[in-house]
């Protein structure tokens, strides 16, 4: 397990924080976790790295106690803060080669380039960093989070400021360390499209409390009602029979607009509309998923 | 290679490469030479004689030395929240005290720098020569424990207070409440409470000691009170620092 908190507390004076937050992470998981503005996230992250001692509740980070072994902890995370802040009178090349050297690793100007290029900033290496755009700070943060070559990353908003290509950049660089160097990565973003493309598993909190955590998919199907799709079938024969747990709700030449009752997968639904002779060219969800998830369960604490 | 020294590196290079820390030198240079003008000045009509004027060069060299320190220290850790870049440094495995001492690093590159400017000011005005050594030994001695420990109470107050401007203004208050017995009168220097002051105040312990060394050319061994107070002013502070990095809220 890299990250397993279980019933956190912080109070930070007489004001409580925190209240009850627990989280799980594995090696290899990209997890998400999301909440609204001010629901303790980032507060989280601050404990996991060891930057406040919790009041109450068990930490562990790597198998560590992130405030006692924080040295440590720290030479095996990344972390790329919020607020992502360097020294903008030096060049990206020559920050990431002294920020490496904290770390007590030579980084020459091979690996800088390369590490550069990784995050999308090829070439980039001589200009000052106060030249950079948001977006290129964005990656040079995320290019001295990857500097130790951590078993755990970190990341708040690592997507703040890029255009749709560099979120894609940045995204595929995410998925390859997960997928292929088992890095376990802890996002925290507004962005549910982020969420929905690279985790597998998230949490929601506000207040300072977990209010759900688990598998993507596992949450969508105890949470969901009926999802509405929008189907492009090959087929206009419309004696056809529609399966009883597949509602019709609208169909406009070649498109269906239909609704799957919450108990049968969809992909079970387009096995049962292929069995009964129609074929799909297209599918796209219109309705349902992360987003509604999010917002039904944020709603309902705020009404609380 | 340590951190102290990569974070010092990185501290004394942004200073004495940056805008800022040649507009400093520059200053230092103009206030430097115009004080010394004025004081030869003085020397050449026999109203100040020259062990005085020496003694008048230090005491301006150790102020503006406290100067620079507590405007550095009210950066050194406020600035980078501010900026952003402290975060990423709080997360590398680096202690808290390798960070004070590490910005230390490039408080002691600005006073070194500023120590040698200041050197052929010191020989100018003292060019007749009884004094010189004195003056540049007791500068170097008493000097530097008082001009670091300015700079380590700044460092304790910008990672105690959230913003470079509340830990500058109460460093600068401190540094003047300190550097007061400077403006005082001797009638109320030998007061009780001037005393009193006078007894525990590292800057009074330096500017006394420039005084008897300087003028009335006192040995060493009689100074050994003042620079016990000028380094336990400096331990003092460097614990303040190292206490209130620790205690530091994100």
């Amino acid at each position: 397990m890299l990250i397993e908190i279980r019933n956190l507390k912080l109070n930070l004076g007489t004001h409580a924080v925190l209240r009850d937050v627990n989280l799980t992470l594995q090696k290899g998981q990209i997890y998400g976790l999301l909440g609204p503005n001010g629901a303790g996230k980032s507060t989280t992250i601050s404990v996991i790295t060891g930057l406040r001692a919790p009041t109450a509740g068990s930490v562990r980070v790597l198998d560590l106690d992130p405030v006692a072994d924080s040295l440590h902890l720290h030479s095996r995370i990344g972390v790329l803060a919020e607020q992502a802040g360097f020294y903008d009178w030096m060049s990206a090349g020559d920050y990431l080669m002294w920020f490496a050297s904290l770390y007590q690793k030579n980084l020459d100007k091979t690996e800088t380039a390369h590490l550069l290029s990784r995050v999308g900033l090829a070439g980039q290496s001589p200009a000052p960093i106060a030249t950079y755009s948001r977006g290129m700070r964005q990656r040079l943060g995320l290019a001295r989070a990857l500097i130790n070559q951590p078993e755990l990353l970190i990341l708040d908003e690592p997507t703040n400021g890029l255009d749709p290509r560099g979120r894609r950049e940045i995204h595929d660089v995410l998925l390859d360390l997960s997928v292929n160097h088992g890095v376990g990565i802890l996002l925290c973003t507004h962005l549910l499209d982020d969420v929905d493309r690279l985790c597998t598993r998230i949490g929601i909190i506000a207040q300072g409390r977990t209010l759900l955590e688990g598998s993507i998919a596992d949450l969508l199907s105890a949470q969901r009602a009926a999802v509405r799709y929008r189907l492009r079938v090959d087929s206009t024969d419309e004696t056809l029979r529609i399966p009883d747990d597949i509602t019709l709700l609208a169909r406009a030449g070649d498109w269906w607009h239909v609704e799957i009752a919450s108990h049968i997968k969809p992909a079970g639904a387009w096995r049962k509309l292929l069995d009964a002779g129609i074929r799909i060219d297209e599918i796209h969800r219109e309705g349902g998923g992360l987003e509604e998830l999010y917002m039904s369960v944020t709603e309902a604490k705020e009404a609380a | 290679m340590n951190p102290i020294t990569l974070i010092a590196r990185k501290e004394g290079g942004e200073l004495l490469m940056s805008g800022r820390g040649l507009a400093w030198l520059l200053a230092l240079s103009i206030i430097m030479s115009v004080l010394s003008l004025l004081l030869v000045s003085n020397t050449e009509l026999s109203l100040l004689d020259n062990a005085q004027v020496v003694y008048m060069v230090m005491g301006t060299v150790t102020t503006l030395g406290a100067l620079l320190a507590v405007v550095l220290g009210s950066d050194a850790v406020a600035g980078e929240r501010e900026r952003g870049s402290l975060m990423p440094l709080l997360l590398a495995p680096v202690t808290p005290s390798q960070i004070v001492f590490g910005k230390m690093g490039g408080q002691i590159a600005g006073w070194v720098v500023m120590y040698l400017l200041s050197l052929p000011y010191v020989w100018a005005v003292g060019s007749s020569g009884q004094n010189l050594t004195q003056a540049v030994t007791y500068l170097a001695l008493f000097g530097t424990p008082v001009v670091l420990g300015f700079g380590f109470l700044g460092i304790a107050l910008s990672a105690r207070l959230r913003s470079v401007r509340s830990a500058l203004l109460t460093s600068l208050i401190t540094l003047m409440l300190l550097a007061s017995p400077l403006l005082l009168g001797p009638s109320l220097r030998q007061s009780t409470i001037g005393q009193l002051f006078d007894a525990v105040n590292p800057f009074s312990a330096a500017v006394n000691t420039f005084d008897s060394v300087v003028i009335d050319s006192q040995p060493i061994s009689m100074q050994l009170t003042r620079l016990s107070i000028a380094l336990v002013w400096l331990v003092l502070t460097a614990v303040f620092a190292i206490r209130s990095m620790r205690k530091m809220e994100i």
